[in-house]
């Protein structure tokens, strides 16, 4: 019944939100052209206009926002509606998912664009394994700090997408990064227990994956794989091209 | 009898052409290893086997080549995903869920062994029970489906979408209809199909060619898992002991009204558009305890219980992929999965699939599912080794796959963009308990949906009749309705009152 009753709340919120959406999409589905609904010089109707499916299924969805808004309504009573603990969040939850949403939007928007994979990879599986295995708290902030500030520096020197392939220095930043974390990593666990399995292989994890993950990628499956200019992988297909290759094709 | 033999001959034909083909063997041990890995790894499920493997094959490869990886990791993560319900009382899939009800309590009475032996096999026999009515109804709805022109088409597509909202939503069914008209509006995005008019693209030309198939699922399922399941894990210790792993025949002989029952309504309920194994195993652990003769042991370590779930689940493979080859509707979130990689590789399913597509996938489930079944018995310890890896140590390695797979499909940055932003999108719809599967099925179906129903209406010039003058269409309509209607407490509360029945206790 409790959980219910926290689902009810939070299901007042989402409600909400889907309200504004669906307005919003309405409104934008309404720049389609309905009731003059044209394309190729041919003449339409309604029943042709790019809006009809859209604009059914954004009311539908309005139509059920409201239902659900009326239900959470009715459930909870309008109590406990802007109280995060009677919404079900804890404090310990909230940092846990600020921390992954930071390393992974990092990542994503930030390092693989710009870094080279094989790093950027090592940084972001160290992080995310040191820092939530354990369930150590100061090691879940060091990794997302250490990944936020490596993905910043490349954001921030390299924004336009002309700068994504071409230095190297926030490929240098990203690997310093990945040292210094697995540093704190070993020092710390040292220090509060014995080190276990998990903290021996995770460099080893963190290096190996990418690195075979993206040599099978680009020599084995031939298929792209994010920034070939990168500070390692360029130097792979340097040296897959231009070392190794000869080598078998007899040349 | 014609028509028996017909398809067996070119069962048969197809058959021996992959089993003897080397390279089959390559991709099919690797695939079904995989996939039974992913399904044992409690956090990975079946349907990112299949969306990573598609990241990893998109259309780089030979299609026929693609499919022997993704199905084999298709068979062997819903079966391995019995191996942590069995011994550690924590499915692997949701599919497996039912199977822990029997399956820990054997375990706790040292018969572990026992129980992975049995569950390989009906899971192995289940499979093939699928693949069997796979290869009878196939023809015949593809028959029928000649017949099936823009207004069924549409209606079918939403019938898919609601049923996979209803039966797929654990809270209110109302936030499955939702899930799926969220997937639904996702798929409008870009040019539409009839006018080339742009929707919703806010002046960016990448969501002109609209939501990319592979980063949605990616993102769909990948990263709510992976945020999910990156906290705090305690370690296990130890796996019981197990004994005997290989069953014995005349206990399998005697088993088979159950394991026959079970496939029956695995392949049924996997043939329902946008379902799936995991409803497949608890309707038939549902009727195996209605039916079966120690329903009493049913929850404290039945053998029946167990072949209910395993049976039917994996049965329901076979079953998800009558409508994905027929009708191009996904039976089950893996078999949309599998669309993805049809539909990056240019195949259309519907009337007009090749045959020969067809025959090449029937007899690569048998060959998966032999594959399964040998590995299960003979290979099962590797697997409970495996088990005691913390999802922390394989989920980050789950992310750089899934990057590096997304990636590699679309060759962009942008797809990326999309999939961590789907990512996140899902992950708060896990939160508020939205079910993902009808959103990913309406992402899937809402091209279909949008260009079949303005067709119909361009065909009769805007006379909505034309979705109740179709017998076929007439019908559809019906279900859809009635589907609605079921599910409005005051409809169910006048039909409790017409037929008599009590209100139950909430």
């Amino acid at each position: 019944m409790a959980d219910t009753l926290v689902m009810r709340r939070r299901d007042f919120w989402t409600a909400l939100v889907l309200i504004v959406v669906s307005v919003f999409f309405l409104y934008q589905t309404s720049l389609i052209p309905f009731f003059d609904a044209s394309a190729a010089g041919v003449q339409g109707a309604w029943y042709n206009s790019a809006g009809l499916v859209p604009f059914g299924i954004f009311s539908a969805l309005l139509l059920l926002a409201i239902v659900l808004l009326f239900i959470a309504i009715r459930s909870t009573g309008m109590s406990g509606l802007a109280s995060p603990r009677a919404l079900g969040f804890t404090t310990t939850e909230s940092e846990r998912l600020i921390c992954i949403s930071a390393i992974l939007a990092s990542f994503i928007f930030c390092l693989v664009p710009r870094v080279d994979f094989i790093a950027a990879s090592a940084l972001l599986i160290t992080a995310l394994i040191w820092g939530f295995h354990s369930g150590d708290r100061i090691a879940m902030r060091i990794s997302a700090i250490s990944v936020t500030i490596a993905g910043l520096y490349a954001l921030i020197a390299h924004f336009p997408r002309s700068e994504w392939t071409k230095a190297h220095d926030d490929d240098v930043v990203t690997l310093l990064s990945f040292a210094c974390l697995t540093g704190i990593m070993f020092i710390r666990t040292a220090r509060l227990d014995k080190i276990d399995r998990v903290v021996k292989l995770t460099p080893v994890i963190a290096i190996i994956t990418p690195l075979l993950l993206v040599i099978a990628m680009a020599f084995g499956f031939r298929q792209n794989v994010p920034n070939r200019q990168g500070l390692l992988f360029s130097q792979i297909e340097y040296h897959y091209y231009v070392s190794l290759k000869p080598l078998w094709s007899g040349r | 009898m014609e028509f028996v033999a017909t398809q067996i001959a070119g069962f048969w034909g197809s058959f021996i052409g992959l089993a003897s083909d080397p390279i089959t063997y390559v991709y099919l041990i690797a695939s079904v290893f995989l996939g039974i890995v992913f399904g044992a790894l409690p956090g990975l499920t079946a349907t990112l086997a299949v969306t990573i493997l598609t990241g990893f094959f998109g259309n780089k490869f030979p299609l026929e080549h693609s499919l022997i990886a993704l199905i084999g990791a298709y068979v062997g993560a819903i079966y391995g995903g019995s191996y942590p319900s069995i011994l550690l009382n924590i499915p692997g899939t949701a599919a497996s869920a039912a199977t822990a009800m029997d399956g820990y309590p054997l375990t706790k009475q040292g018969r572990g062994g026992e129980a992975l032996g049995i569950t390989t096999t009906a899971s192995f026999l289940g499979t093939l029970f699928g693949t069997l009515c796979l290869l009878i109804f196939v023809w015949v709805l593809l028959a029928v489906s000649k017949n099936i022109a823009s207004p069924e088409k549409a209606l079918l597509a939403l019938f898919g979408i609601l049923l996979s909202g209803t039966l797929m939503s654990q809270d209110l069914v109302i936030k499955g209809w939702i899930a799926g008209l969220i997937g639904l509006a996702m798929a409008m995005v870009g040019l539409d199909p009839i006018l080339s008019e742009s929707r919703y693209t806010f002046g960016w030309s990448y969501l002109l060619s609209g939501f990319q198939v592979v980063p949605v699922l990616m993102g769909a399922f990948a990263i709510p898992q992976i945020m999910d399941g990156l906290r705090a894990t305690v370690m296990v210790a130890q796996v019981p002991q197990l004994g005997r792993i290989v069953p014995k025949f005349r206990e399998v002989l005697r088993r088979m009204p159950a394991i026959t029952r079970s496939g029956a309504i695995g392949t049924g309920v996997g043939a329902l558009p946008g379902v799936g194994e995991d409803v497949a195993g608890w309707v038939s652990y549902g009727v195996g305890k209605a039916s079966s003769k120690e329903s009493k042991l049913f929850g404290k370590g039945s053998i029946d219980g167990l072949i209910s779930a395993e049976a039917a689940n994996n049965a329901a493979i076979g079953g998800a992929l009558i409508p994905l080859l027929v009708l191009g509707i996904p039976g089950s979130p893996p078999a949309a999965a599998l669309l993805g990689a049809l539909k990056i590789n240019n195949v259309i399913p519907g009337p007009t699939i090749d045959p020969a597509l067809i025959l090449h996938v029937v007899a690569i489930l048998v060959l998966a599912s032999l594959t399964m079944f040998i590995m299960g018995l003979f290979t099962a310890r590797i697997f409970i080794t495996i088990l005691r890896i913390p999802q922390t140590v394989f989920l980050p390695v789950v992310m750089v796959l899934t990057t590096i797979g997304s990636f590699s499909v679309g060759g962009g940055i942008n797809d990326l963009f999309l999939m961590i932003a789907v990512g996140l999108v899902a992950y708060t719809m896990n939160v508020m308990q939205y079910p993902i599967a009808p959103l990913v099925i309406g992402v899937i179906l809402g091209g279909l949906f949008d260009e079949t129903f303005r067709r119909s209406l361009l065909i009769s010039d805007g006379d909505m009749s034309v979705f109740v003058s179709r017998p076929g269409a007439a019908i559809l309509l019906a279900l859809n309705v009635l589907l609605i209607l079921s599910q409005i407490p005051a409809v169910k509360n006048g039909f409790r009152r017409l037929t008599g029945k009590k209100e139950p206790v909430a």
